[in-house]
C-alpha cells in the first residue's frame, strides 16, 4: 500500500486530507509542520517509504518551501513526488514551490476528486486515477 | 467521509484559532510594530479561512477571507494599524464566534447571516486603502454579473485585442480587460506586478489610456495604462486575483461570447456539437480527462527540469514522478517509456532527462508549442481546478500542538472525570481504614505482626491512591489564563466607553488550579476588573493632577503558593477612601456612626464586603448598582477562596484572592475538644502551639495571649459550640491553642487535644441541619465515624 505523509498545521485540513486520501485507499502519516515531517522521513522504515508527499506552505517552525529544500538535499533518503498544496492568492507559490522541488502545486481546497486524481497520478496508481478521473471535469 | 467528525474538528480547531486571535488582537494593538505578533495573527485568520473553505461556509468565509487580506497588509506594512482597523476586526471577530456558535449548533450558517457578513466584509476591505471609503467591497459586489450560458453575448470593443488563432486554442480562456485608476499608485496599488502575476496569463496587450502627452506635460504618478489580458483559467480565479480593484475590470468569458466573425446562431450550433461530443462515450471522456490531467503533470515536470541549478534530490524526485505518470496511463508505449526511463543512468543530467521527456509525452501530445510555454506548474494546478476562493494556507500557532496528530488526544466527557475524580476520593477515604484496622489488629487481637504489615500494605496504598488522585486532579487542571484572555477585550471595551486610558498586564497565566475552580473564578473576576475600571482608574485629566501617568494600569497576576492559587488584581487608581466608606457604612445603616469612627483605616476599607454596599455616586451600568464586592466575597468563599483588599487612597488598590488549587478533597486537622472530634480546614490553620496557663491573660472575658510579638486573642472552642466543659489542660499545664486565620487576623482556639491531618470529602450539611452555619460540613472517616468539620470563620 502506497504511503503519502500528510503535512500541514491545521488539524482540519489534516484531517480533511488524512480521509480523501486514505478513502481512496492509501495510508496516510501526518505532521504539523516541516520539522516534524523532517524527522518522520529520517525515521521512516526501509521497508516502507514514504511515496508521496503533500506539502502545505505556511507552517510554523518551517514551512513548506523549507522541508522540501532540505528533503531535496537528503541523499539516503528515497527522493519522491512532493505535492504542494496552498492558497490561490499567492500565484508566485508555485514557482517558489518548483524551485524547492516539489512536483506539482495544488490550490487549496482541493476537490476529493482533484486531490485523489493528482496523488494518484503521483503514485502510479493506474486504477485509482481512472476512478478519480470520472468525478472530474476539465 | 464522515462529515461530523470533520465538522467536529473544524470546530475545535475554529475556536482556538479565535482564541488566539483575540488575544493577539488586543496585543497588536499595544504592539502595532512587533512583526513576529502580526505573523502570528495572520497565520491564525489564514489557517481559519483555510478551514472555512472545506464547507460551504460562505459568510463565514467572506469576512475572514477579508480580516486576512487587510492583516496581510498590515503584516507588509503596506497599511498602518489603526483603531479603526483593529474595531472592525474586532466586530468581525465577534461575528465569527457567534457563525462558529452556530454551526457547532445546527451545523449550517442561516442565510440571514449573510447580510451582515457583507456588511463586516465590506467595512473590513474599506480599511484596505488608506482613503478608505473608496475601496469597494470585492466580494460584496463582484462587478461581473453572471452570464446566462446559452445565449451568446455580443463582444466588447476591446475584443479584438488579441490574436483570433488564440481563442481556438484557448476555447475556455477569459479576457481581461484592466485600465486602473490614474490615482492608483497613491493606494498603493501595483497594476503591472498584479497583471504579471494573473494566474495562466497567455497574452497580454497593453495600451495607454489617453494618448501619451509629451515628456514635459507628462505626470509620472498618474496611471495611463490599459491592459487587455488572455487568461486560460476559471474565471472565478481571476476575479480573486483582482479582487481589489474590482471596478477597474471587465471580464469577458470567450465561451459565451460569439466568436470573431461568426454569426449567433452558427456559435450556438459549434456549441451544441462541442457539447454534444464527449457525451459519445463517458469511458472517451474519463480517459481524455485522465490523459489531460497527465500531460498537465508531466509538462510540470519538464518544466522543473528545465530550472537552473536542480539539485539531484529534485531529480530524483522528478525521475519518481515521470515513471508514476507512465505506470498510471498503463498503455504499451507508456510501458515502454517507462523502460526507456529506468534504462537511462542515474547520472544523466536534468537536461537530458528534460530533452527525453518532452520527446515522450504520455499519449503523444507534442512538448513544446502552447503545451509546454502555457503549463507552467502554477497554472496547470490552477487550470484544472474547480473554481473556489477558498484559500488557505497551513497556518496556525504553536498552540496548536495541543491537538496535533488528531489520535494524540483524547477528548473525554467532563462527567467521565468527575466520576473518576469521586472514585479517587472514596478510595483515598476507604484507605485511611487501613490504620484503624493496624490499630485493632494489635490492641483487640494482640496481634503486632499483622498490624505491623498492615501499616506496611498502607503505606504503599497510600502512596499509590496519592498518585492516583494527583494524576486525576491533573487531568482537571486547566491553566487561569482560559479565564484572564477575556479580559484584554472587557478592559479595551470599558475603558473606551468611560473614556479611560487603561492598559492591562496579565502575569502568570500558566499557573493551574481545577477547572471548577477555575470557572467559578471568571465572574468575580470581571466584577473586581468592572470596578476597577469604573471606581478605581480615573479619567486622564484626574490622573494628570494627581501627577500620575494618564494611562491607567491594573494588573491581575497569578501563582501558585503551597496548594493554594493566589490572584491579585492591582490597579494603580484612586484607591479607597476609608472616611467616605465609614460615611457610607453609617448612611446606609450597615454599622453605628461610633462604631465606624473607631475603625482603623485597614478595617474600615473591609466595610465594601458587606451586602449592600456601595460608594458609585451615580448608578453604571457596569458594574451595576455596585453591589459587587459583598457577591464577589460569596462567589469566592463558596469554593473556600478567601478576598482581601487593601487600598492606599489615592494610590490604588489591590485585591488578593487566594484559591484552593482542587475542590474535591479537602484537607483538615483533626482536633478534640469535650471528648468530641472535630475537623478545621487545614487552609485556615496558621499553626498549633501548646500555650501555658501562666502565658495567657485575662482582661473581663476576654483571654489573649501573646506569640511571636503579637497578641492573638483566644477563644475556648467549647465555649463557641456551647459545650458545657473546659478546656482541658496537659500534664504540663498546657493548654493546646489552634492558630486560624480570619480575615487577615489570627485567633486562638482553645481546644484539648490536637490529631493528625488526614484528606476527607467534605459533604455540605443538608436538611435541617444546613441551618448550622458554624460546620462547613461532614465526612465519613475511615473507622465509619462521621466527623463534622467546622466553619471558624462563621463560629467566631
Amino acid at each position: 500500500m502506497s504511503r503519502i505523509l500528510v503535512v500541514d498545521d491545521a488539524a482540519t485540513v489534516r484531517m480533511y486530507h488524512r480521509k480523501i486520501l486514505g478513502d481512496a485507499g492509501w495510508q496516510i502519516e501526518e505532521a504539523i509542520n516541516g520539522l516534524e515531517a523532517l524527522e518522520k522521513v529520517h525515521s521512516q522504515s526501509a521497508d516502507q517509504p514514504f511515496d508521496l508527499f503533500v506539502v502545505d506552505i505556511n507552517m510554523p517552525k518551517m514551512d513548506g518551501y523549507s522541508f522540501v529544500r532540505e528533503l531535496r538535499r537528503l541523499q539516503d533518503v528515497p527522493q519522491v513526488p512532493v505535492m504542494m498544496v496552498s492558497t490561490e492568492a499567492q500565484v508566485q507559490d508555485a514557482s517558489a514551490a518548483q524551485d524547492a522541488g516539489a512536483n506539482t502545486y495544488l490550490i487549496k481546497p482541493a476537490k476529493p476528486q482533484e486531490l485523489v486524481l493528482t496523488a494518484a497520478l503521483l503514485l502510479g496508481d493506474a486504477a485509482a486515477s481512472m476512478k478519480a478521473a470520472e468525478g472530474v471535469t476539465v | 467521509m464522515n462529515q461530523t467528525e470533520l465538522l467536529d474538528q473544524f470546530i475545535l480547531e475554529a475556536r482556538e484559532c479565535l482564541e488566539g486571535i483575540g488575544q493577539r488582537l488586543l496585543q497588536v494593538e499595544k504592539d502595532p510594530s512587533d512583526s513576529e505578533l502580526l505573523n502570528d495573527l495572520f497565520r491564525l485568520v489564514h489557517t481559519l479561512k483555510g478551514n472555512c473553505g472545506l464547507f460551504e461556509f460562505k459568510p463565514l468565509e467572506r469576512v475572514v477571507h477579508a480580516g486576512e487580506d487587510l492583516l496581510d497588509r498590515v503584516r507588509n506594512h503596506t497599511l498602518a494599524y489603526n483603531d479603526q482597523i483593529a474595531d472592525a476586526l474586532l466586530e468581525a471577530m465577534d461575528f465569527t464566534v457567534q457563525m462558529v456558535d452556530e454551526i457547532e449548533e445546527h451545523g449550517a450558517i442561516d442565510n440571514a447571516a449573510d447580510g451582515r457578513s457583507q456588511e463586516l466584509a465590506a467595512r473590513l476591505r474599506q480599511n484596505l486603502t488608506p482613503g478608505g471609503a473608496t475601496a469597494a467591497p470585492a466580494v460584496a459586489a463582484a462587478p461581473v454579473a453572471v452570464a446566462a450560458p446559452q445565449v451568446a453575448k455580443p463582444r466588447p470593443d476591446w475584443a479584438t485585442r488579441w490574436p483570433e488563432a488564440l481563442e481556438t486554442q484557448y476555447p475556455q480562456a477569459v479576457a481581461v480587460r484592466y485600465r486602473p485608476e490614474p490615482e492608483c499608485f497613491f493606494k498603493g496599488e501595483d497594476p503591472w506586478n498584479l497583471v504579471k502575476l494573473t494566474p495562466g496569463l497567455v497574452h497580454l496587450d497593453v495600451a495607454s489610456l489617453e494618448p501619451w502627452p509629451s515628456a514635459d506635460a507628462l505626470d509620472c504618478y498618474k496611471c495611463n495604462l490599459d491592459f487587455v489580458l488572455l487568461c486560460d483559467t476559471p474565471k472565478a480565479y481571476i476575479e480573486e486575483h483582482f479582487r481589489y480593484v474590482p471596478e477597474q475590470i471587465e471580464l469577458m468569458v470567450l465561451a459565451e461570447h460569439a466568436p470573431v466573425g461568426a454569426a449567433a446562431g452558427a456559435s450556438l450550433e459549434a456549441q451544441a456539437a462541442a457539447q454534444a461530443e464527449p457525451v459519445r462515450d463517458p469511458m472517451q471522456a474519463v480517459r481524455e480527462t485522465l490523459r489531460k490531467r497527465v500531460v498537465q503533470l508531466w509538462m510540470d515536470q519538464v518544466s522543473l527540469l528545465k530550472r537552473p541549478g536542480i539539485g539531484l534530490g529534485t531529480l530524483g524526485g522528478v525521475r519518481r514522478a515521470l515513471t508514476a505518470l507512465l505506470s498510471a496511463s498503463g498503455d504499451d508505449e507508456s510501458l515502454a517509456a517507462m523502460a526507456a526511463l529506468a534504462a537511462m543512468p542515474p547520472q544523466a543530467s536534468a537536461a537530458q532527462v528534460a530533452t527525453w521527456a518532452q520527446q515522450h509525452v504520455p499519449g503523444g501530445a507534442q512538448a513544446g508549442g502552447s503545451d509546454a510555454s502555457g503549463v507552467s506548474a502554477g497554472n496547470s494546478g490552477a487550470g484544472g481546478l474547480p473554481p473556489g476562493d477558498g484559500a488557505r494556507r497551513g497556518g496556525g500557532d504553536d498552540n496548536n500542538n495541543n491537538f496535533q496528530g488528531g489520535q494524540k488526544v483524547l477528548k473525554v466527557g467532563q462527567e467521565k472525570i468527575d466520576r473518576l475524580m469521586d472514585l479517587i476520593g472514596e478510595m483515598v477515604v476507604a484507605k485511611n481504614a487501613l490504620p484503624y484496622l493496624a490499630q485493632r489488629a494489635e490492641q483487640v487481637f494482640a496481634q503486632r505482626e499483622l498490624a505491623r504489615e498492615i501499616k506496611a500494605q498502607y503505606a504503599v496504598i497510600n502512596r499509590i491512591a496519592e498518585d492516583m488522585q494527583h494524576a486525576i486532579m491533573q487531568v482537571r487542571m486547566m491553566p487561569v489564563g482560559t479565564v484572564f484572555q477575556r479580559f484584554g477585550r472587557l478592559v479595551r471595551d470599558i475603558s473606551k466607553k468611560l473614556g479611560k486610558d487603561v492598559s492591562l498586564e496579565v502575569e502568570g497565566e500558566e499557573t493551574e488550579a481545577d477547572k471548577n475552580v477555575i470557572e467559578a473564578l471568571a465572574d468575580p473576576l470581571i466584577h473586581i476588573l468592572r470596578n476597577s475600571l469604573d471606581h478605581g482608574i480615573e479619567l486622564p485629566e484626574a490622573r494628570r493632577k494627581a501627577g500620575k501617568p494618564t494611562q491607567g494600569v491594573i494588573k491581575v497576576s497569578a501563582r501558585q503558593e503551597s496548594d493554594r492559587v493566589i490572584i491579585e488584581i492591582t490597579d494603580d487608581g484612586a484607591g479607597v477612601d476609608p472616611q467616605r466608606v465609614r460615611d457610607k457604612a453609617v448612611e446606609r445603616g450597615l454599622i453605628p456612626a461610633d462604631k465606624a469612627q473607631t475603625l482603623s483605616d485597614v478595617d474600615a476599607v473591609q466595610l465594601i464586603f458587606l451586602p449592600g454596599f456601595s460608594t458609585a455616586e451615580q448608578i453604571s451600568d457596569l458594574s451595576g448598582r455596585g453591589v459587587g464586592m459583598d457577591v464577589v466575597r460569596n462567589a469566592v468563599e463558596r469554593i473556600n477562596g478567601h478576598v482581601q483588599l487593601s487600598s492606599q487612597f489615592g494610590k490604588g488598590t489591590v485585591i488578593r484572592l487566594s484559591l484552593p488549587l482542587s475542590m474535591a478533597v479537602t484537607n483538615v486537622m483533626v482536633i478534640e475538644s469535650a471528648g468530641r472530634r472535630f475537623g478545621v480546614p487545614m487552609d485556615m490553620i496558621v499553626e498549633t502551639v501548646r500555650v501555658h496557663g501562666d502565658d495567657i491573660h485575662h482582661f473581663k472575658q476576654a483571654s489573649t495571649t501573646v506569640l511571636r510579638g503579637k497578641i492573638v486573642p483566644l477563644k475556648p472552642l467549647n465555649e463557641l459550640l456551647a459545650l458545657d466543659a473546659d478546656a482541658q489542660v496537659n500534664s504540663d499545664g498546657e493548654l493546646a491553642v489552634l492558630v486560624v486565620r480570619m480575615l487577615g487576623e489570627h485567633v486562638g482556639l482553645l481546644v484539648d487535644q490536637f490529631h493528625g491531618a488526614t484528606d476527607i470529602i467534605l459533604k455540605p450539611l443538608e436538611g435541617v441541619l444546613s441551618g448550622l452555619t458554624g460546620f462547613a460540613g461532614t465526612a465519613l472517616m475511615g473507622d465509619g465515624s462521621v466527623l463534622m468539620v467546622l466553619n471558624p470563620k462563621e463560629l467566631l
